[in-house]
């Protein structure tokens, strides 16, 4: 008898399968806010549907932000994720046609709120000549406005900013009354089963410029979190001084909290180094700590794509989807990006570096899932290409944006280079705070690029072809989802994959499992197979190992594309033809739609803009499951 | 324009507006004194607004040490204040002006900003609004995935002869029925395009096709119900932000136009 059994995901709150069995069988009596504002929050519901959401976002608050122009706050957020209309920086009126069901303001907890005091010439500022300069040039107009924000980023970067900026006293002020200001108006639009708003910042550590950002998130409303104040990077840079923050916070307020890494793609090869902050080797004990703090990342958002580089996966046709222009320098490009870096960088290459240092710590400090988000800097959190609202207040919509360079805060980057962004799916029972944060903790979530494609996977080895049209929360009993673990001795896992289209959005090219696993002698090695594809009968696989292309219908005049080639749905019950059961390995979805226009082909049909020849114009868009880990039982 | 005068003068918020321009441009310009003395009187009232002002920051009222330090501070300020408009320091400053600004500004907002609206003012504007709030129609329907290639005609007649209908059509992961489903949660898994193509007045009899992003469907409305008119309680919240931030941006407009009506404007040089 072939032994085998899974266990759940290392996050401390996992979902019990019994739980969910129960669950699904009784009928859905209940209404989505009678579930979501139940004593558990919904949190033993089956996780039958998938929420959309950005857990990154800036408004005023956020220093880089208001030197840009933007004077859009926490609250004009939170009205335009959830569906209203809200008047933009530039004066333009916006509503999302689509609202999203969460949203957290994350802006950077650097003396929160410092800046919209340096922008209302707060004498105890201004008296400093610098500043006073700042305040001017911000209220002059936005050119002004982004020189003074190019300034200050430069500053805080290399660590010469005016002295005023860091006096505690002025920086405690500002704080404690921005952030209170600020979680009052969280806690007011958060509407259990209708739309969540998290409490969360984000803490801003980049030393020499190399990103090692992460955004802070809190399942807890105010009753619990009370009067906690957030961790900034110039408290200290090193991310495990954030974990002890969090640490104390849970042991402080029996609440729950976790660290979600972003551009890593800037850090020069800093975010998954094999080694810690201070360079000495990594540990068990750093291991198990990061795993706990850290299960999720967002890998994909305006300032480029993290999953794979063409350098790093030479044989994957598709690995440099939003590379172009990030993979260059550091954040603020002080410093080049010199080849050995992109291992440390991407997404593809940590979870195999974790399958190693899993094998020599025990722990695997690199067992994360994968989130979108937007990062935009202008309160507004949009990620369709029709839709690009742009990174600060100048990118806004109009007709220069796409050319212009980004300017020295991105160093040689230029407008086009930026995504429109993406979002974070979130398989969970309910709308609420303590629902999405557990699904997120177990990696029960997957990254888009912008579209809401319906994507989910369920590995184990009783999975088969008639499980595709079965209720997915009978799955279970007998299967992980994205994000769990397996553990077993003989037969290969099977993986159930189905990727439904964005019912607003284009066909599906093709269905992918990337695989990357440890050998008997400790190399590691990745391989990514077509699992399902649009237009089966007429494409194949050819003898290069490729898939027939699914060709273009994008009509660049237009800005438009036809759904006549891809299909709207792909699944499949796949198994691994090169398992190895005595190999550590993941195992995770990749969803590519059919080549659609990106942002500047409908800013030049609606503005007139000017596109140069370099300018990408097409891409395809995507979703990145939370992989599935699979390790030999000891 | 009558009306429109005593319809303001009615205003709570027109009288909170006088009477703050009097205290603000009075009292609180010079602390209660008069710049040009060299009298300072730091009375106990004048300790409480300190030490109020602090605990507003921190939540809790200030050490005896924290106060005294408070209360040096707040004589150093006010020998500068009183130094800088006997040198007549507050003319022509840009940053003086926008400040000014942005305080008359607030005090249009503040009441609006701490007041917490009576019950009737927000039954009022939950009835003014009620589209806003309204759960919306519920409707229940099965739906027939077609894909993009099969004929709907035929298997339309198949159905309406009695075929089940979990016999003909094509997989999908689309739920085969939704019950007394939003508009929203309709859209949020068909798509907009779908819920608007639905005849909601044609019960229990298969319709179609009807276009979605993933193709053709048929569908057939088993019941539907407009929305019950939303309930205060039920909406309370969201109608208290609606209302707070509406309110808000109309009182700041409000007390610029009644401040703005009593000045004559000249621009030169413009045609």
């Amino acid at each position: 008898m072939m032994k085998r059994r899974w266990k759940q995901s290392g996050a401390v709150l996992a979902l019990s399968a019994m739980a969910l069995s129960a669950c699904q069988s009784s009928p859905p009596e209940q209404t989505a806010q009678e579930i979501a504002t139940s004593p558990d929050g919904g949190t033993s519901a089956c996780p039958s549907q998938v929420y959309w959401g950005d857990t990154h976002l800036h408004t005023a608050n956020s220093a880089d932000a208001v030197f840009n122009g933007v004077r859009l706050t926490t609250e004009d957020a939170l009205r335009f994720a959830r569906g209203d209309e809200v008047r933009s920086t530039t004066g333009l009126d916006a509503q999302l046609a689509r609202p999203l069901d969460f949203l957290m303001v994350s802006d950077h907890a650097e003396v929160i709120g410092i800046g919209r005091r340096i922008a209302d010439g707060d004498p105890e500022l201004i008296s400093d000549p610098t500043i006073r300069r700042w305040h001017d040039m911000m209220n002059e107009n936005l050119e002004q406005s982004t020189r003074a924000a190019r300034e200050l980023i430069v500053g805080y970067a290399q660590g010469t900013l005016p002295e005023r900026l860091a006096d505690p006293e002025i920086a405690r002020q500002t704080i404690a009354s921005t952030w209170r200001e600020h979680v009052e108006a969280v806690e007011r639009y958060n509407e259990p089963g209708t739309f969540t708003s998290f409490i969360g910042y984000e803490f801003t550590s980049m030393p020499t410029g190399n990103n090692l950002h992460r955004v802070v998130m809190f399942r807890d409303g105010m009753d619990i979190f009370g009067d906690t104040l957030p961790f900034p990077a110039n408290q200290s840079q090193n991310p495990e001084d954030l974990w002890s923050y969090l640490a104390a916070y849970e042991e402080r307020t029996g609440g729950r909290a976790m660290a979600i890494p972003h551009n890593a793609n800037l850090s020069n090869g800093l975010m998954f180094a094999m080694n810690d902050f201070e360079g000495a080797p990594l540990t068990s004990d750093y291991a198990e700590r990061r795993q706990r703090w850290e299960p999720l990342i967002e890998v994909t958002q305006f300032k480029g794509d993290g999953e794979a580089h063409p350098s790093l996966s030479p044989d994957d046709e598709f690995a440099n989807f939003g590379n172009t222009g990030w993979d260059t320098a550091n954040l603020d490009g002080s410093a080049p990006k010199e080849p050995e870096m992109y291992a440390g960088e991407y997404a593809r290459e940590a979870l195999k570096r974790g399958l190693l240092l899993e094998s020599l710590l025990g722990v695997n400090p690199f067992q994360f899932g994968m989130i979108g988000s937007t990062d935009s800097h202008t309160a507004l959190s949009t990620a369709d290409e029709d839709n690009y609202f742009g990174k600060f207040a100048m990118d806004e919509p109009n007709a220069n944006r796409a050319a212009h360079s980004i300017g020295a805060t991105l160093r040689g980057r230029v407008g086009w280079q930026y995504l429109a962004g993406g979002y974070a799916g979130v398989w969970a029972g309910a709308n609420s705070r303590p629902a999405l944060f557990d699904a997120m903790a177990r990696r029960e979530v997957y990254a888009t690029t912008g579209p809401r494609m319906t994507v989910r996977m369920f590995a184990g080895w009783d999975l088969a072809e008639a499980d595709l049209t079965a209720d997915p929360c009978s799955l279970y009993e007998r299967a992980v989802p994205m994000g769990g673990n397996l553990t077993g001795t003989g037969d290969a896992p099977r993986f159930l994959v189905t990727a439904l289209m964005d019912p607003e959005g284009a066909n599906l090219d093709r269905v992918q499992i990337v695989k990357g696993w440890l050998d008997a002698d400790g190399e590691l090695h990745e391989q990514v197979y077509d699992v399902a594809w649009g237009d089966a009968d007429e494409r194949s696989i050819g003898e290069d190992g490729n898939l027939t292309p699914v060709g273009s219908t994008v009509n660049l005049e237009t800005a438009s594309y036809e759904n006549s080639i891809g299909d709207p749905e792909l699944q499949t019950v796949w198994t691994d033809p090169d398992f190895d059961p005595a190999e550590r390995a993941f195992y995770y979805v990749r969803v590519l739609e059919i080549p659609t226009p990106r942002w500047p082909v409908f800013d030049r049909l609606r503005f007139g803009a000017e596109l140069t020849d370099d300018i990408e114009l097409v891409s395809q868009e995507r979703a990145y499951g939370s992989p599935v880990w699979y390790s030999p039982e000891a | 324009m009558a009306d429109r005068w005593r319809t303001l003068a009615r205003e709570p918020l027109v009288h909170f507006l006088i009477a703050g321009l009097i205290l603000f441009l009075i009292i609180g310009r010079s602390g209660g004194v008069d710049p040009a003395s060299r009298t300072i009187l730091i009375d106990e009232g004048q300790i409480a607004r300190i030490s109020a002002s602090w605990e507003q920051t921190w939540q809790r009222p200030p050490t005896a040490d924290e106060l005294d330090s408070l209360i040096d501070g707040f004589i150093r300020e006010e020998i500068y204040y009183r130094e800088a408009l006997r040198m007549g320091l507050d003319q022509d400053d840009t940053v003086i002006r926008r400040r000014l600004r942005s305080k008359m500004e607030f005090l249009a907002r503040a009441s609006v900003e701490t007041t917490a609206p009576e019950e009737a003012v927000l039954q009022q504007w939950l009835s003014d609004h009620a589209a806003l709030y309204a759960p919306g129609a519920a409707m229940s329907f099965d739906q027939i995935y077609l894909g993009n290639e099969m004929e709907p005609e035929p298997v339309l007649a198949q159905l309406q002869q009695g075929t089940d209908p979990a016999d003909v059509g094509t997989p999908i992961s689309l739920p085969r029925s939704m019950t007394d489903a939003s508009r929203a949660e309709i859209a949020r898994q068909f798509g907009e395009g779908f819920v608007q193509a639905i005849d909601t007045d044609q019960i229990g009899e298969w319709q179609g096709p009807v276009s979605s992003g993933f193709g053709q469907h048929l569908v057939r409305v088993t019941a539907h119900q407009a929305g019950d008119p939303p309930q205060l309680a039920d909406v309370r919240q969201r109608v208290e932000n609606d209302w707070r931030s509406a309110t808000l941006a109309e009182r700041e407009e409000q007390a610029f136009a009644i401040l703005r009506d009593a000045y004559s404007i000249e621009i030169e040089g413009v045609d």
